[in-house]
């Protein structure tokens, strides 16, 4: 599937309206409810962060958008640009990345043994069929969207590296560098700065800033210093269900969201 | 970006150019082995071996890049041995039935067997088969996203339930005896008047043998290759960078079951025989120890293994070690699997640059002494 290309250094013109659209998805696994009713908009080239306590369905509804798990009601809609629609629910995983929607795990999943750059080139987008990679070269402008992007994560010395030997913020931002390859419209990071020091968390925000403009970035997030440093729009999450939702300061204003969230040692 | 690219390839040439070259000097001994060795029997062992190395590649294909064991490619091979020997032994009846059929109370050649009365239609039917089966099996295996040992488990019921059925119908299949008393496609190549028919089948085989690691390096070394690596190390990741992992699994697989047929195919020309004993478990798994002991990932790995340990068994297979072999290579591969998980290739390539270094520095030490 193609839709309007989005050039990485350029940004989109359209920064109104939805990316993505959950319509009161619920999931039920063997009776329990991990997410109940939950409906939620995020906003094109905005940083939405959902956050809640463990347990409160966020990683779920990650999976759900990418379809590692099933609904068990509802829908999830994408709007790749305006005036187009698609409808995840149903799709296959890889349909699903292909069609714009890239995910990155919580805990870093990098091809441990390839170099950097050949992580870079099983990420980018187009031909995924058998026979184009056997047959076909990576052309030049693939390798300069590679070059641009290791630059964007600060990897451009390790491309030769064998992903394994990185650090874990290393991996982390490979990660994050594997899923701008494919030049998505939605970036999904489940628990981008887990296991970073302040620094490199920090550095991680800073990356998030610069990578929305070409994208929407989804966030699932427990270090609360992050969420403030680059949150545009937070949905708070409690026990499967939508605790609230809105810019960051009106959600950390919120008393219920600090009696459930913020007073149990988030921050 | 060129300079950003070259020094991975340059790393990355260096080990291969080291595989290529041992590939070649493997090649270059088996070219010349024939003029060397008196006598026919050592030189078609030579021949089976050269079959084995083509299977070990083909099982490091799938399990060495992909991470899939397969403990029953005896089956593959076997289904390519047995319509090479239905070919040759309609060859050498003319097309009439065989023994075992009449053995068996059949009158008339039955309707499956037909086929192989033509070479051509042979050929086509040694690569069609096992594509097919291995297709199918395939589809549906990898479809239900069956991994790891579950996938070793199937494959190997399912060359246990092929071994079972032509056993059981040896009207048609030659039961436990198999197809025996087979020549090769040009002829007898027992004893040394018939030489020369050997020789042709040898070069024929050592040809395909070239080929077949040719396409094995190609294929691996392009970014099919990587992903190859990607699925076996991390399957789900590949998934969500947006490959359909079970379209390449079931590639790799069937190319694998059809590159082990082409083996079995040729190994019936240097065996004069096929018995099911070639599709049992034990022998599977003997399989997967030559790509282990050899070195997993690597191809030319596989292709030492096979060699390795055939050549070990040869030698010892006579005289006061016979009973002890099969304890032997037990041993070999359970420390392989525990101390050198890269086998006999990861040894020296992990080791040898290490002690080139040390010669280097010890030569500089003296002579800076001497200076």
């Amino acid at each position: 599937m193609s839709f309007v290309g989005i050039e990485l250094n350029r940004p989109m013109e359209v920064r109104t309206g939805k990316a993505l659209d959950i319509k009161s998805v619920s999931v039920e696994f063997d009776g329990f409810k991990a997410l109940t009713d939950v409906t939620v908009g995020v906003k094109r080239n905005t940083i939405h962060f959902f956050i809640g306590p463990n347990g409160a369905g966020k990683t779920t509804l990650l999976d759900i958008i990418c379809a590692k798990t099933k609904p068990t009601s509802g829908t999830v809609h994408f709007y790749p640009a305006e005036g187009y629609e698609i409808l995840l629910t149903g799709m296959k995983e890889y349909e699903i990345v292909n069609a714009g929607v890239g995910r990155k795990f919580q805990v870093p999943s990098v091809f441990t043994e390839i170099s950097v750059y050949e992580n870079m080139v099983l990420s980018l987008s187009g031909n995924k069929r058998i026979f184009a990679s056997i047959f076909r070269k990576t052309s030049a402008e693939e390798n300069d969207l590679i070059a641009d992007v290791l630059d964007k994560v600060g990897l451009t010395e390790h491309a030769n590296k064998k992903a394994g030997s990185l650090s874990h913020g290393q991996k982390q931002w490979l990660e994050i560098g594997m899923q701008l390859a494919a030049r998505p419209k939605i970036i999904m990071l489940d628990e981008p700065a887990a296991g970073m020091g302040k620094p490199e968390t920090f550095k991680t925000g800073e990356l998030l800033q610069r990578i929305k403009d070409i994208c929407t970035v989804i966030v699932v997030e427990h270090d609360m210093e992050f969420v403030k440093q680059v949150a545009d729009n937070v949905t708070v999450l409690h026990e499967g269900k939508v605790l609230i939702e809105g810019n960051i300061d009106d959600v950390l204003a919120d008393e219920t969201v600090q009696k459930v969230y913020l007073g149990r040692g988030g921050d | 970006m060129d300079t950003l690219l070259k020094p991975a390839l340059h790393i990355e040439k260096k080990s291969r150019r080291g595989y290529h070259i041992t590939f070649a000097v493997i090649a270059a001994m088996l070219a010349l082995s024939p003029f060397i060795i008196e006598g026919t029997s050592l030189v078609q062992f030579l021949g089976k071996c050269m079959c084995y190395a083509i299977v070990g590649i083909a099982l490091d294909l799938i399990w060495g890049y992909t991470g899939m064991l397969s403990l029953g490619h005896g089956l593959w091979f076997c289904l390519g041995g047995y319509a090479m020997a239905m070919f040759l032994k309609l060859d050498g009846t003319n097309g009439k039935i065989t023994d075992f059929m009449q053995t068996g109370g059949l009158t008339e050649l039955p309707w499956f067997w037909k086929p192989f009365g033509s070479f051509p239609l042979t050929l086509i039917l040694v690569i069609l088969i096992p594509a097919l089966f291995a297709g199918i099996v395939g589809y549906f295996v990898f479809r239900s996203r069956i991994k790891g040992v579950y996938f070793s488990i199937i494959t190997q019921a399912l060359t246990w339930a092929v071994y079972s059925l032509f056993m059981a119908n040896s009207k048609f299949t030659g039961g436990n005896n198999g197809i025996t008393d087979i020549a090769s496609i040009f002829g007898k190549t027992k004893g040394s008047a018939n030489r020369t028919n050997l020789l042709i089948i040898f070069f024929i085989t050592l040809a395909v043998l070239v080929l077949v690691y040719l396409l094995a390096t190609f294929l691996t070394g392009r970014k099919f290759g990587k992903l190859l690596i990607a699925i076996r190390d991390g399957e789900n990741r590949t998934y969500f960078s947006g490959y359909s992992v079970n379209s390449y699994k079931n590639f790799i697989y069937a190319m694998s079951a059809v590159l082990a047929a082409i083996a079995g195919a040729l190994f019936v020309n240097f065996n004069g025989s096929i018995t099911p004993t070639q599709m049992t478990i034990s022998y599977s798994i003997t399989m997967v120890i030559w790509v282990a002991v050899g070195g997993r990932g690597t191809i030319i790995g596989a292709v030492i293994g096979a060699f390795f340990i055939n050549l070990c068994e040869y030698n010892f297979s006579s005289g006061i070690l016979v009973e002890a072999w099969q304890f032997i290579i037990g041993a070999i591969f359970c420390l392989t699997i525990l101390l050198f998980k890269g086998g006999i290739v990861g040894i020296v390539r992990d080791n040898i640059p290490e002690l080139i270094r040390r010669i280097k520095n010890r030569k500089n030490k003296t002579a800076k002494e001497a200076a």
